[in-house]
């Protein structure tokens, strides 16, 4: 006979105290919470392993619940957007004097005029181009910072720096801080959403929703309007099975947490399942965009047969809205796919204008219809709308080449929502673009700012990894004053 | 940023601004300028009003409170902005990181402190401007100045803030002499004991034998394991056998290296964006591997892994280069981009060596010098010149594995030798069309033009063969009518006979005239085309632009069967190929006989590959002759598929003797970068160990090698204090889910201390007095009253000690990824043991748009333990990478167990969990069905599956996944389900359950 293992060897009485000793001493020991009570934080409520995604307070009052964020993958040119150059049309075809003569991906050519006519818009009468005509028409809403640099030239780095602030792989993305400090609004969706691209992945793939060292309840869940959550449903396996391997499962998990009184992570693993449960049920409804009405689908472009990539874009667009919507913390929805010399996505080296008349056409009126939705529907007071690229490109073509070259050294990025003051410019950078001269900022500051925005100070959101103590902004960052309401 | 600010400035002065307040040189300058003459006045009246008196300023009085306020915010115990901190005397006067010392002892009156807060920007001005900071008023400036002039007196003892002295941090101590009457329990009982505790009552045996399986092997103990353990545990020697049979399994290596390699982050790719292939990069996990199983010593394991390649140990070297990198071509293509590639590329080693051997945070002295250890900025360079010569590259490695591989390359390299021989002599007959430049051809001599028939292959710049039926002759003339471009060049022109030897030899007697010549003396010349030596250096060259003639006349008539040319023999240069000829062979009436041209070659474009290396769309046109029946026919074929099968398998033995192991060079010239900056070299900086640790005495001068075997003895003698403490605490934390220190990679002043220090060291010399052996300090512990006690939880224990720091029970935890994984396999019955070489897929796509694709069916290999999964950095397993499986980015240290709704999903749904609880359901038929063929109960289905007894099989499934019996409440639940749905079902849930994924 083998040896019986006694089952009854357990606590009989388990007391509730127990579960919050035990539940505190956790989190104490895996330091969840950059506020731990022995350190000089101040205190916010500790994460419960059971509830990751329990909502936490902010430091400090918020401006914004949710974010948005419109990512587009592979250098959105500043120079055919947003950051208007006249000067540089004067300097058409002329060589930049003192300028370089290699870049990132070889020898300079001539300065090029911005390949976009630019018009005043709006009361502000900002100059933005045509390449965007829907959200040159939100102008006045935006806040615009033209003086933003990057640490790297190399799209990898550069996204791993705007997504985690640091130029390696393995640090924690903005939406994993986020959602790590703030937890979630609702409960049967996850906290963090990552939309890729119809097109295909963004350059840098997960590092850009990743949780690097966080726990991994605050990494991206990656989902769009086609490309359902994985594992979402069994296959090959019948209802009637599925449902008793359920009852099962629940029956043994009683059990033996009937051994382990208090013992917060195999709650923790309980929890999980019932937000599996709830996750089953409610993503299948928020990702059928098709129940949308026709009005909708049409301000968005969703209905567009003639841009394939556009109305794939655009219920993507759609999905977003949901999200937000239904109290998911931090929505990221890339515009823009792997690098693929220009053609799928922003990168444009050699044939700029061609590929940004496609790349805008998915993203313009998709983009404008979101923020204007999810302002009629009063979302936007407590949302925040960033809308990001990872740096700029260069003032002049690259030789033999009509595009332009990476350009780290002064850039357009631009917030809109919640908190942000209207109808702003920020940052200025010199007369041909080719780096920022005044209120210069790193993207430190503007991930600085989205925190702040948030009601997080972006030095004392931070976790103890490897012996440093971790922040979105290492040691940088400054929040961007002039840009809030 | 910086960078290319330095190419525009002669641009952009007028425009830009450049030198704001990140250049503090210029900063500095500017207010050395202006500001002494001020100081001079308002000084002088403080020195002669004032000094005679009680001094006037009283720096506890009147200074240290400006600083409180207006200051410690930034530079005081918890920010110190700059590396500077006024609340510390020694650290204050010191100054921060770029702005030297606070007081000139040769000018009191300067001060980069009195510099800040007196800047007339208000943007520049200290303190910054904000709601909750104020400039300094008139007076408080007046008040600092004056202090400054009287020599800034700071007396001793006043400071409100003590810095320890790092020297006598606790790690930087030697060991404490081991007490010989001491183990384990006797710490941590003691530690017990004070705190009025005991150790929990041991847990039951087969729990133990559970926790130690998947703790020494992350799989559970195997059925024949439990079942002799469960009839012998009460013997004494039960509990060791067990551990010595485990540790002797290479099931041990597997699971303990997977520990070692989250802490170097290894993987297979290259990380960053591309995140390409590293296909040599699994030797070194081999490596590691096999060097647990053999229990190397760890302080042989560090010297291996730092220089291995002067130990015999070539593939361990690998460690160097684990990390991220940039490829050549992702790095931009201006200098500066290059140099930060670089930059990064050494730092990631520093890093490793610093953090996974020493436990110390070096990399954070790359910018100032570190915040809380003894490490300065010049420490971490000096750090990165003893790794500088280590490129990220695969190397031919000289493992026997290897030598093997190459010494196979060799042999087939001399088959393929005689191979090319052979083909040559099968060369297809040339065809030469005699009307090629007549025109008006008939219709009827087109059709039989040979346009079916296959064409002779393609001319190559390195060498043509013409083979011709055996003709008697006295000359031959080779003419070119075109080349691809410039004069011809003819580098060798050979004439073979019927026994093959070259009779157009000057050697032979054989004179050669030309049309004309360009001479390069001693390397174009006539007399170097029948010279017997190839080469572009040894060639003839014609005086005319694609055009040129060759004349051989032999001494005798000879017999001519086979002609061979080409422009480089050496295969270096491509061009004055002649691309149009005919070759002519005199006859006995004087007249020339066309034998030979280009019309019959095959004339796709010119393919620089050399011959032999046929693509698919001239293999055919090789063949001898129109006839398949023919012999040369055949004999050419097969071998053809011969050559193309054995240059396959060069290429496999060529590529099997590297490994991803570095490559090694003349250091790199290190120099201090400012702020880490690229762009901002200092001085240059020498091999050397942090100064705090005292000196190595390496020669500058020394060589790579040397100066690598050099970091790895010092960091592996047993003198050092660190690392031997460092490997303990990880062994530790393997065997209870968290280290006496738990911050196990920062050991430094700002880790945490160990709960046991006596313990810890203890641990460390038990293992340095044990050769280093890791297996002995396993043995150790795994056998301790502490490790054998139950996981049960007690109230006084969550009361005193809810974190179990002080081990008064065992500490539950979850299971690790590769864990879970392995062990549904084990219980399933599908794990394949087979160990080592190129991992097994877990994407179907590599990259690119739809990103990794994950395979979600596994058979054969990838049924291998996940160790030998092919490592995507960044890129988790689709099912079990949620549950906290690290990167691979950066160092993971300590794993974090998080529990997530998309982990549920995952294991409940995954197509693996569902195949495989298939596969266990099959399992237990099958058993059963074995079972009953000998106790002669139950029948074999039609599904092939035993119609067994139910309440058995939910038995056995217990047993196999749970190494227990189900109670009966257990099997109440399990039996409906089973006999309606079958054991699937409930194996699916097994696999889901706590008590399956948690150390007991």
């Amino acid at each position: 006979m083998h040896p019986f293992l006694d089952r009854r060897n357990f606590l009989g009485s388990a007391s509730n105290a127990l579960g919050s000793i035990a539940l505190t001493s956790l989190l104490s020991r895996d330091r969840l919470l950059a506020s731990g009570p022995s350190e000089r934080f101040d205190p916010t409520e500790p994460i419960d392993p059971a509830k990751p995604y329990a909502p936490r307070k902010p430091h400090f009052e918020a401006k914004a619940k949710n974010v948005l964020v419109v990512f587009c993958a592979g250098a959105v040119s500043q120079l055919e957007t947003w950051d208007y150059k006249p000067k540089l049309i004067e300097w058409d075809d002329r060589p930049l004097p003192g300028g370089p003569s290699v870049t990132f991906q070889g020898p300079a050519g001539n300065l090029a005029r911005p390949q976009y006519t630019f018009r005043p818009r709006g009361e502000s009468g900002k100059w933005v181009s045509d390449l965007i005509p829907h959200l040159a028409e939100l102008t006045d809403q935006i806040a615009f910072v033209h003086s933003l640099t990057s640490k790297s030239n190399t799209h990898g780095p550069a996204e791993n720096f705007l997504s985690t602030g640091f130029n390696l792989d393995g640090f924690p993305s903005l939406g994993a801080w986020v959602t790590y400090a703030l937890g979630s609004l609702c409960d049967n969706l996850p906290a963090y959403v990552a939309i890729p691209d119809p097109r295909g992945v963004p350059q840098n793939g997960s590092n850009n929703w990743g949780p690097g060292f966080l726990p991994a309840s605050f990494q991206g869940t990656t989902f769009s309007a086609n490309d359902p959550v994985r594992h979402l449903k069994s296959k090959g396996v019948s209802d009637a099975s599925d449902a008793a391997t359920r009852r099962l499962l629940d029956k043994m998990q009683q059990r033996h947490l009937q051994e382990y009184p208090g013992d917060a992570q195999l709650a923790a693993r309980i929890a999980s399942y019932e937000l599996a449960g709830r996750m089953q049920a409610s993503v299948p409804q928020i990702t059928d965009i098709d129940q949308e009405p026709a009005y909708v689908l049409k301000a968005y472009g969703a209905d567009d047969t003639t841009n394939k990539d556009k109305a794939a874009f655009a219920k993507n667009c759609i999905l977003a809205r949901r999200l937000i919507e239904s109290g998911v913390r931090f929505v990221q929805l890339f515009n823009g796919a792997y690098a693929s010399a220009g053609k799928l996505n922003w990168d444009g080296h050699n044939d700029l204008k061609n590929q940004y008349d496609v790349h805008a056409s998915i993203l313009d009126q998709p983009v404008a219809a979101l923020i204007k939705d999810l302002e009629s529907r009063g979302l936007l007071k407590d949302t925040l709308v960033v809308w990001c690229t990872e740096f700029g490109r260069m003032p002049f073509f690259q030789k033999g080449a009509k595009g332009r070259d990476h350009n780290p050294d002064g850039f357009t990025c631009w917030m809109t929502g919640a908190g942000v003051r209207q109808g702003v410019s920020h940052g200025l950078t010199d007369e041909l673009g080719v780096k920022a001269i005044e209120d210069i900022h790193p993207l430190y500051d503007f991930n600085a700012t989205i925190l702040h925005l948030l009601g997080l100070d972006h030095e004392r959101l931070s976790v103890e990894h490897n012996g440093i103590r971790r922040r979105l902004t290492n040691v940088e960052g400054n929040v961007i004053e002039s840009i809030l309401s | 940023m910086r960078r290319i600010a330095l190419y525009y400035r002669s641009f952009l002065d007028s425009a830009g601004r450049i030198g704001s307040a990140s250049n503090p040189h210029v900063l500095r300058g500017c207010a050395k300028i202006g500001i002494p003459v001020l100081l001079w006045v308002v000084l002088s009246v403080v020195s002669t009003a004032q000094l005679p008196s009680e001094p006037r300023i009283d720096f506890v009085r009147d200074i240290q409170p400006i600083f409180e306020v207006h200051c410690f915010a930034c530079h005081g115990p918890e920010k110190q902005k700059s590396g500077f901190r006024l609340d510390v005397k020694s650290r204050a006067l010191q100054g921060g990181d770029h702005y030297g010392p606070t007081v000139d002892p040769n000018d009191p009156n300067a001060s980069p402190l009195l510099d800040w807060v007196k800047n007339q920007n208000p943007q520049e001005r200290m303190p910054p401007p904000g709601p909750a900071n104020k400039p300094l008023s008139r007076s408080q400036i007046e008040t600092l100045e004056a202090w400054f002039a009287a020599g800034a007196p700071w007396p001793d003892g006043v400071d409100k803030t003590t810095l320890i002295d790092p020297k006598s941090h606790w790690s930087f101590q030697p060991l404490a002499s081991p007490n010989p009457l001491a183990s384990i329990d006797t710490w941590i009982e003691s530690k017990l004991l004070a705190q009025g505790m005991s150790l929990s009552p041991p847990a039951l045996p087969m729990q133990w034998l559970r926790r130690v399986s998947l703790d020494l092997h992350g799989l559970p103990p195997s059925p024949e394991l439990a079942a002799w353990f469960a009839h012998h545990h009460e013997e004494p020697e039960a509990y060791s056998r067990v551990v010595e049979q485990m540790l002797a399994s290479p099931r041990y290596a597997e699971r303990w290296a997977q520990h070692w390699l989250d802490v170097v982050r290894y993987a297979d790719t290259h990380g960053f964006e591309v995140n390409t292939e590293r296909p040599h990069a699994w030797h070194y996990r081999d490596y590691v591997i096999r060097a647990l199983q053999n229990d190397t010593p760890f302080d042989q394991f560090i010297r291996e892994q730092i220089a291995g390649d002067q130990l015999g140990q070539d593939t361990a070297t690998g460690f160097l280069i684990t990390a991220s990198v940039l490829l050549p071509g992702q790095i931009g293509a201006d200098e500066p981009s290059k140099r930060l590639a670089r930059q990064d590329a050494i730092d990631e080693i520093v890093v490793n060596l610093s953090q996974s051997f020493l436990g110390l945070s070096i990399g954070c002295a790359r910018c100032h010098d570190h915040k809380f250890d003894p490490i300065s900025q010049e420490d971490y360079y000096a750090m990165q010149a003893f790794v500088a010569g280590v490129d990220y590259e695969d190397r031919l490695v000289d493992t026997p594995w290897a030598i093997e591989n190459k010494e196979r390359g060799e042999r087939i390299s001399d088959e393929l030798r005689a191979i090319d021989r052979e083909l040559l002599r099968l060369e297809p007959l040339a065809r030469p069309n005699p009307q090629r430049f007549q025109i008006g051809t008939d219709l009827q001599s087109l059709q039989d033009l040979p346009v079916v028939l296959p064409k002779r292959p393609r001319l190559q710049p390195t060498i043509n063969s013409e083979r011709i039926a055996p003709t008697e002759t006295r000359a031959v003339r080779f003419s070119i009518l075109q080349t691809n471009r410039l004069e011809p060049c003819i580098d060798e022109f050979e004439i073979f006979n019927p026994l093959g030897e070259n009779v157009a030899l000057s050697s032979r007697g054989t004179q050669v005239t030309s049309s004309g010549d360009s001479v390069a003396p001693d390397r174009h010349e006539l007399r170097l085309v029948n010279d017997g030596s190839y080469g572009n250096s040894r060639s003839w060259m014609s005086n005319q632009v694609g055009k040129g003639t060759l004349t051989f006349e032999f001494t005798d008539p000879v017999i001519v069967e086979r002609l061979v040319w080409g422009r480089d023999r050496l295969g270096e240069f491509q061009d004055r190929l002649a691309i149009q000829y005919t070759i002519q062979l005199l006859g006995p009436d004087g007249q020339w006989t066309l034998v030979a041209d280009d019309s019959d070659r095959n004339s796709d474009a010119l393919d620089p590959a050399p011959q032999g290396s046929d693509s698919a769309s001239n293999a055919a046109p090789n063949s001898p002759s129109t006839n398949p029946s023919s012999e040369d026919f055949a004999a050419f074929q097969t071998l053809q598929t011969r050559q193309k099968q054995l240059q396959n398998d060069r290429k496999t033995w060529q590529e099997n003797q590297k490994a991803f192991a570095g490559r090694f060079r003349t250091p790199d010239a290190i120099h201090l970068l400012l702020r880490g900056d690229p762009e901002q070299p200092q001085q240059k900086v020498e091999p050397r160990i942090p100064g705090f640790f005292g000196q190595l005495g390496i020669d500058p001068s020394e060589s790579e090698p040397k100066r690598r075997m050099a970091i790895a003895d010092w960091i592996a003698s047993p003198s050092n204090p660190l690392t031997p403490r460092v490997i303990a605490n990880r062994i530790w934390q393997g065997h209870f889910g968290i280290g006496l220190v738990d911050t196990p990679n920062d050991f430094g002043i700002h880790g945490q201390p160990p709960s046991h220090p006596e313990l810890l060291d203890w641990l460390a010399a038990e293992l340095i007095a044990n050769n280093w052996s890791l297996k002995s300090l396993h043995r150790a512990i795994v056998l301790s009253k502490t490790y054998r006690q139950s996981s049960q939880s007690n109230v006084k224990g969550l009361e005193i000690d809810a974190d179990c720091r002080l081990l008064w029970r065992y500490p539950l935890r979850r299971l690790e990824a590769e864990a879970i994984r392995d062990s549904i396999l084990a219980v399933s019955g599908q794990l394949n043991t087979a160990m080592f070489g190129r991992g097994y897929d877990l994407f179907a796509q590599r990259g690119g748009l739809s990103g990794f694709q994950p395979i979600e069916q596994f058979q054969g290999q990838g049924l291998r333990r996940m160790i030998y999964a092919h490592k995507v950095r960044r890129e988790r397993e689709a099912v079990f990478g949620a549950f906290d499986c690290p990167d691979a980015g950066q160092s993971t240290g300590l794993r974090r167990t998080s529990t997530t709704p998309i982990q549920a999903l995952n294991l409940l749904n995954s197509v693996f969990t569902i195949e495989q609880s298939k596969a266990f359901a099959e399992r237990l038929h099958r058993e059963a069905g074995s079972r009953d063929q000998t106790g002669s109960r139950g029948q074999t289905g039609s599904r092939g599956e035993s119609q067994a007894d139910p309440t058995q099989l939910i038995k056995a499934a217990y047993q196999h996944s749970l190494c227990r019996d189900p109670t009966p409440d257990e099997i109440a639940d399990a039996l409906p389900i089973v006999q309606e749905l079958g054991v699937e079902t409930l194996c699916r849930a097994l696999f889901n359950c706590n008590e399956f994924l948690f150390l007991p």
